[in-house]
């Protein structure tokens, strides 16, 4: 369990790095990545629901804390997120290898206009609906392109670190 | 496979996922009612200051990665460049040896005058981080409480004697500084235009070019005669200065608005400094004075 929590945290605290680093210089069109968006669907895929509200959860938390913003919207964005994509992982029984680059460009469209409505809301979104639009757009594309690359390795590694022994309660 | 488990899963996963939700609504409004005071604030300084260090590694292998890029998408051009950089220096080279000899004289003259402000230290950092999210549009600079500096100092790049404006630092670790940028849409700035020289208030617009408002109206402003420059100016309010010296670059204009009811007078800035490939910048120490930094 605690060898779960340290990969997950890792995965979480590598991609904000990367996001603030590399990625700012790697932009698509001017828009980077939102790589916590895209672990948290990653988890909540392979994990379910639970996994995927914690990670969303914690993921946005620590993106929030590095922000300028009033913290804790992006932390109710993933939460939800992670649910939600958990959740819709029973439904689904599609076996395509895509399924997952799918899931990841809806989640990260749908979560950033969720994070985009609640901060407007709040009085503390001040883009422009044209800049909101592209980023959400461009942000779900280039998450999508990054997912065949990015998924297979995070998988790997989360699935990795499950219990072995599966307790009932 | 863990079919005991399923069955109870989504009660207990219902009750998670409310629970974290109202963790989250509890965070947004304590961190509402609080602003840079509270307790999160202190938080998110603790998380800033962690990362600093990280972030700094990872530019300092990266960096040489990214320039590769943006060199090979510039390619064609540096021959070209190269030769005229080569004309410049030599340009250059004689005029710095006359400027450092006026530049004696006038600081004679400030020292003789009592002015300061004029001249602020200059601190140089290094830009380790680009923010993190797309709605955000800031720095994050090595340089932090502990090497003098304090939120609202200007920051700027190019050299000391030609600055161009960058922006402003707005919350402080000991070794880490975040600065918000002259693009983001909460900035503004007083300003001056070089050719008619009026005065107006520049807007950060995102990823467009900065607008400049409440110019006299009736300006007549020539945009293509040749380049206008806009620069930080210096004023007082109730005795209290500007944050900024004067004579920072701030960008040149690239369009004049034409506004109907003519009450006003705004133009479309291009800023001077290339925000997307900023390595190096300065902190001015201005010497107003600030409250200790906690």
């Amino acid at each position: 369990m605690t060898r779960r929590i340290v990969v997950i945290a890792g995965v979480v605290v590598v991609a904000l790095l990367l996001q603030s680093t590399v990625f700012a210089d790697l932009r698509l069109l001017g828009v980077r990545p939102e790589l916590v968006f895209l672990v948290t669907v990653a988890v909540a895929i392979t994990e379910g629901p639970s996994e995927g509200a914690v990670v969303g959860f914690a993921g946005g938390l620590a993106q929030d804390f590095l922000l300028n913003q009033p913290k804790g919207i992006t932390a109710l964005t993933l939460t939800l997120l992670g649910y939600v994509i958990g959740l819709s992982r029973a439904y689904i029984t599609s076996p395509s290898p895509l399924l997952p680059t799918a899931l990841v460009a809806v989640g990260t469209a749908a979560g950033l206009l969720f994070y985009s409505v609640v901060a407007t809301l709040l009085g503390v979104f001040d883009q422009s609906v044209t800049y909101a639009v592209k980023v959400i757009v461009l942000a779900s594309l280039y998450n999508a392109v990054l997912t065949p690359i990015v998924y297979p390795a995070l998988r790997r590694m989360v699935e990795g670190t499950r219990p072995r022994r599966v307790v009932r309660f | 496979m863990p079919v005991a488990v399923r069955r109870t899963r989504p009660r207990s996963a219902r009750l998670l996922v409310i629970s974290l939700i109202s963790a989250s609504l509890a965070i947004i409004t304590l961190d509402y009612r609080q602003g840079a005071d509270g307790p999160l604030a202190s938080l998110g300084r603790v998380a800033r200051s962690t990362m600093a260090p990280l972030q700094s590694a990872v530019t300092a292998v990266t960096e040489p990665v990214g320039d590769f890029f943006s060199g090979l998408a510039n390619l064609p051009s540096l021959a070209d460049e190269n030769e005229r950089l080569v004309n410049e220096v030599d340009d250059l080279r004689t005029k710095v040896a006359v400027f450092a000899e006026q530049e004696r004289e006038l600081e004679t003259l400030y020292d003789l005058l009592g002015l300061t402000q004029l001249h602020p230290s200059a601190v140089p950092a290094v830009v380790i981080g680009n923010g993190v999210s797309n709605f955000d549009w800031s720095i994050t600079i090595d340089k932090g409480a502990a090497d003098g500096l304090a939120v609202d100092m200007p920051v700027v790049t190019g050299t000391p004697e030609a600055p161009r404006l960058v922006g402003k630092i707005v919350s402080i670790t000991d070794h880490s500084a975040d600065v918000q940028l002259v693009i983001d849409r909460d900035y503004a700035v007083a300003g001056t235009l070089s050719d008619p020289r009026e005065v107006g208030l520049i807007v950060g617009q995102g990823e467009q070019d900065l607008r400049m408002d409440l110019i006299t109206p009736g300006t007549a402003i020539d945009v293509e005669a040749g380049s206008v420059e806009v620069f930080t100016v210096s004023y007082q309010v109730h005795g209290e200065e500007g944050l900024y010296p004067p004579g920072l670059l701030i960008g040149t204009v690239s369009r004049v608005f034409e506004d109907a009811n003519d009450l006003q007078t705004a133009v479309s800035v291009r800023p001077a400094v290339d925000f997307s490939s900023l390595d190096f910048v300065l902190v001015l120490m201005t010497a107003r004075p600030q409250e200790p930094a906690s």
